[in-house]
């Protein structure tokens, strides 16, 4: 592998293999069985070539054999649908953000309960990792885990500081609090358009209804900036009253789509799709996004230029308060159906890729885009942190620093709210429809509060 | 005063209008025209797909509109294989013709069967099958792929192309049935029954006067029906879980999954699996002769 | 020529029908019927197969009225209804209305008539999802092919096309119609092909002119087959999801959804498939009458020659 050294790699499996158990599956040999496995494709090739060592491995230590499918991650979802759905299930899924599906699936205890699998290593998983995991199902009425987290990841901003530096800045005088942060690229564009870059952008938000869930996440992290990541609480309620949440909710909209009626913002954000973000990045049509993981680098990895010395990550400023704000992160992995015909060796496959050697190999040959569930391995492995990488480390080191989970990993009904494209509309009324983001807001939050009232936890 | 015409003038005209000549070249320009608007509204797309296809970095919104710098690599990349998500092409390609003519053929034959017994040989009660086809597209397509996920899984047919073959010439054969009884309708009954009673089975009434007068039809419903199955990605992913049963149109959606934005070779994939069908269309249109040919009928 | 070839040549002689019908009232006999049976076979065969149970269940997945209470209160329900209305009432007729008259023009025997024709296909050709994101990149206001091109060659700043609702219903419908035109078109032009040219002929010879001609004997023989092909036309873009899902994913802000993109973002994206049913399943009331009206004509079909 280019990236890491060999030494390191010996380095750090040795003091791994020291604290935590040989790899070797959980069951015995008894008598071998195939099991069906429908995984999402990664989006580079070394993440599918990194899956199939893992399965490989496990193939040879247990004898069992793995029949699995690398599907691209939006039919996934539908495959998912439908095999849920029709009740003809594979024995395993397993996804990098399964955002909606998995705790709608939980709540319609339509999942295998995974907790003696997570119990294998729960002491060691980060908290939001255990958060996510877990899943409220409204016929038992109880909390539990569905979900064998291996992966996670963080958002960073993706930057050309070689636009940066042509408009007369230096990233180093970034300010260091959230609005100003964004505010610090906007006098950038008039100086590269006199420039001659007669089409460039300063901020590229994808306010968008349209796409998995770029415009959510970026709305997200603005909400959380400014305060108001108490809208859900872990009970499952939502807040759309407390008064700091809706401030925090108005403060973003109104950031976002000022940002946009300035001029900042390219004009059909509104109807972007996720290539579209890319696209633009890629070919410096604005100077920044903020979009989730280093995906958008490692695409570029192979021009050198681009990677090491133009494109900048970077991570999150504190909050407007001053004070640091913390990212959000779901996260990804295995999950069962019910009604999948070898379960046990399901979970034995599973609590041999959580085992954290296995995990850590995993992710890393996937060069790094989502860092494991099990923070010790950050710390431990040179790999994560290394300072060679430009945008490796800026981007891990979200992860070391405080993290809240995704608001559906608290209550289903979030995953429809994300599905209505709630907040993506409301930006879009105030752009469009003359609404002033207090009134935006209002319509979105009755809106959401229909929607949670069909997922009593009563 | 009819004069006997040559068989085929169709502008042939008996009397002079004034000006003819002046009104022919006229008509002319006009069609040389419009027939420069239909190019350019036929191509707008297909030529943005073609620069992107040339563009050495997928460069998707170069603001180039003419490829200065055309690049042939990524039609190379797809005819070697040379891109992981192109690893099967040319095997899946194979998949995509083994269930396209499939398809194309069982619509052709079971459309053919089902139209010639309504509507030549009448049936009672045939109504009841035309209109029971048409209870097909009371739900769209797209929605019935689960029922029919559960339903291969059911027949044991899951994993495999017939699956698809099935569900394809499920939605093309109703269609196929219309346009046929329509078509059909302007095939006069008298050969049908001047060939009975010269003592031809339904078979060979089949064979020898139905399908070929029915010639232009069937050139159309089969391109129909092979682009169906040709382009159709819901039920081919769905159906079908190996990499070895995909198809190409089932491999260009993997390309919207990566931020690597290959577009290029998306593009130059697309191009080129768009390819076959034309040929195949244009090849069988040599058959689609204008106007009745009587060379079945005798007498 | 003789007399029964007398009555071909005008196609719509009476006497000759009478006695066909008469001759084949009684119902088929002996070896007839069984081969009549045994050609109906294939398509009963697939038809019990593959239609009955997957239409029942899909029906019975869309059936549940608490789910329509859940549909009806989604603010974005109407909206969706209108653009709905709107794509399909407007792209279905223009499609059809301009690929009859293009299967007029592609009558003519010339040999560039040949080859625009190929190139004509070539839309119908191409796979939905790049030749749809195609147009979606085309239309990006800033950055697309089309304004730079508009810019370039004509000094004009095109419109942000899919910023608007009113642009992007327009870009959709286009969208759509580029795709779908083309096949509609093969389909008419193998109808006209049907006509017989005695019956031009015929016309000419009575002094009809070019324009008299088409409306007396095109126009007549293809009409029952216009409205057949309209109906079924309408039938399937109530379902057809590919235009506007790729072009502009229902944006800005869910304002192009039709019925179809909204019931598979119910179905798939919010993991509720039953609603994605239920979606489209409300589209039922303007699709039976379409349906029964389509039955009619299609039997009408058999009985008149």
């Amino acid at each position: 592998m280019k990236y890491v050294s060999r030494r390191s790699v010996i380095c750090a499996s040795a003091g791994l293999a020291a604290t935590s158990a040989l790899s070797r599956p959980y069951i015995a040999n008894a008598q071998a069985k195939t099991i069906t496995f429908w995984v999402g494709q990664g989006f580079v090739k070394q993440e599918d070539a990194a899956l199939k060592k893992t399965i490989d491995d496990y193939e040879k230590a247990s004898g069992n054999k793995i029949d699995y499918s690398i599907i691209p991650f939006g039919p996934l979802n539908q495959k998912i649908v439908s095999a849920l759905t029709s009740g003809d299930v594979p024995d395993l899924f397993f996804q990098d953000a399964p955002t909606t599906i998995l705790p709608q699936a939980a709540w319609g205890d339509k999942l295998v309960d995974m907790t003696d699998v997570v119990k294998t290593q729960e002491s060691k998983l980060s908290d939001t990792a255990k958060l996510s995991a877990s899943f409220q199902n409204s016929k038992t009425k109880q909390r539990t885990y569905y979900l064998a987290p291996i992966k996670q990841a963080a958002t960073p901003f993706h930057i050309w500081g070689d636009l940066v530096e042509k408009a007369g800045f230096k990233m180093a005088d970034a300010p260091d609090t959230w609005d100003a942060f964004w505010d610090f690229f906007k006098p950038m564009q008039k100086v590269l358009r006199e420039k001659g870059m007669r089409k460039l952008f300063a901020q590229g938000v994808s306010l968008t209804t349209v796409g998995p869930n770029d415009g959510n996440n970026l709305f997200y992290h603005f909400v959380i900036a400014n305060g108001g990541q108490g809208v859900v609480t872990p009970d499952g309620k939502l807040h759309a009253d407390d008064p700091k949440v809706r401030e925090a909710f108005i403060r973003s909209v109104d950031y976002l789509t000022t940002s946009y009626k300035q001029g900042y913002v390219p004009a059909d954000v509104l109807s972007w799709s996720d290539s579209d973000n890319n696209n633009g990045f890629h070919q410096k049509l604005f100077i920044m996004d903020f979009d989730g993981t280093i995906s958008t680098e490692l695409a570029m990895i192979d021009n050198k230029k681009a990677y090491y010395e133009e494109s900048v990550t970077w991570g999150l400023p504190n909050g407007n308060d001053g004070k640091p704000m913390p990212g959000q992160t779901g996260a990804g992995g295995g999950y069962i159906p019910k009604g999948a015909k070898n379960i046990e060796v399901a979970k034995d496959f599973m609590k041999f890729f959580m085992q954290p050697q296995m995990m850590n190999e995993n992710l890393k040959g996937g060069l790094g885009r989502w860092f494991p569930a099990i923070p010790a391995l950050i710390e431990e492995d040179p790999f994560w942190l290394d300072p060679s990488d430009p945008h490796r480390a800026p981007y891990i080191k979200i992860a070391l620093g405080p993290m809240i989970p995704q608001f559906n990993a608290f209550n289903p009904a979030w995953g429809q709210v994300n599905a209505e494209q709630l907040w993506g509309r409301a930006e879009a009324d105030v752009i469009k429809n003359g609404m002033t983001p207090e009134q935006a807001i209002d319509k979105a939050f009755k809106r959401a509060q229909v929607i949670f009232e069909r997922f009593s936890f009563d | 005063m009819s004069l006997a015409l040559p068989a085929g003038r169709t502008t042939g005209r008996t009397k002079r209008r004034p000006n003819y000549r002046l009104r022919s070249a006229l008509v002319e320009t006009v069609c040389l025209a419009f027939a420069a608007v239909l190019v350019i509204w036929s191509l707008l797309p297909v030529y943005n797909m073609v620069l992107i296809a040339l563009s050495e970095h997928s460069a998707v919104f170069s603001g180039e509109i003419f490829p200065w710098d055309p690049s042939f690599h990524s039609f190379y990349v797809v005819l070697t294989q040379g891109f992981w998500y192109l690893e099967r092409f040319w095997h899946q390609f194979g998949n995509s013709f083994f269930i396209g003519l499939m398809t194309m053929f069982l619509t052709l034959l079971v459309g053919t069967l089902a139209s010639f017994t309504i509507g030549r040989m009448r049936i009672r009660h045939g109504w009841l099958l035309t209109n029971a086809a048409l209870l097909t597209y009371v739900i769209p397509a797209s929605f019935l792929a689960i029922p029919f996920y559960r339903i291969m899984q059911n027949y044991g047919l899951s994993n495999n192309p017939w699956s698809v073959i099935a569900a394809m010439v499920t939605f093309a054969t109703p269609y196929a049935i219309f346009i046929f009884q329509q078509y059909g309708k302007s095939i006069p009954l008298e050969l049908d029954e001047s060939a009975r009673i010269d003592g031809a089975s339904p078979p060979q009434v089949y064979f020898r006067i139905y399908l070929p007068l029915m010639a232009p039809s069937l050139v159309a419903v089969g391109t129909y029906a092979l682009l169906l199955a040709w382009n159709e990605y819901l039920y081919q992913f769905l159906l079908l879980s190996s990499k070895n049963s995909m198809t190409v149109s089932v491999a260009l959606a993997q390309f919207m999954n990566s931020d690597e934005a290959p577009w290029n070779y998306m593009m130059a994939t697309a191009i080129t699996y768009a390819i076959p069908p034309i040929v195949i269309y244009y090849a069988f249109r040599r058959h689609m002769a204008a106007g009745l040919t009587m060379g079945g009928v005798k007498g | 020529m003789s007399s029964t070839q007398q009555a071909l040549a005008f196609g719509r002689a009476i006497p000759a029908t009478r006695l066909t019908r008469q001759k084949w009232r009684g119902g088929l006999q002996g070896s007839e019927f069984a081969w009549a049976m045994a050609f109906v076979v294939p398509y009963v065969a697939i038809f019990l197969a593959f239609v009955i149970y997957p239409i029942g269940y899909g029906l019975w997945l869309g059936s549940e009225p608490a789910l329509y209470s859940e549909l009806f209160s989604d603010p974005i329900y109407l909206s969706t209804v209108t653009n709905t209305l709107l794509y399909v009432g407007i792209g279905v007729n223009l499609k059809m209305f301009l690929a009859f008259l293009l299967s007029g023009f592609f009558m003519r025997k010339r040999w560039w008539v040949k080859t625009v024709l190929v190139i004509y296909i070539l839309p119908w050709a191409i796979p939905s999802l790049p030749a749809f994101t195609s147009i979606h990149w085309m239309l990006n206001g800033n950055w697309g092919f089309l304004n730079s091109a508009l810019y370039e060659l004509f000094n004009i700043d095109g419109p942000i096309w899919l910023n608007d609702r009113g642009l992007g219903m327009t870009s959709n419908i286009a969208a759509y119609i580029w795709k779908n035109m083309p096949f509609w078109t093969v389909i008419f032009l193998a109808g006209r092909m049907a006509i017989p040219q005695e019956l031009y002929e015929a016309a000419e010879v009575d002094g009809a002119s070019g324009l008299r001609r088409f409306y007396h004997v095109t126009l007549p023989l293809m009409a029952n087959l216009y409205l057949v092909s309209t109906l079924l036309s309408t039938i399937w873009s109530l379902g057809e999801f590919n235009a506007v899902f790729f072009v502009t994913g229902g944006g800005p802000a869910m304002s192009t959804e039709v019925l179809a993109t909204l019931g598979i973002r119910h179905a798939f994206t919010m993991g509720e498939p039953r609603l994605g049913v239920a979606t489209v399943m409300s589209a039922l009331p303007v699709l039976i009458p379409i349906v029964i009206i389509l039955m009619r004509r299609l039997r009408k079909a058999e009985v008149q020659l």
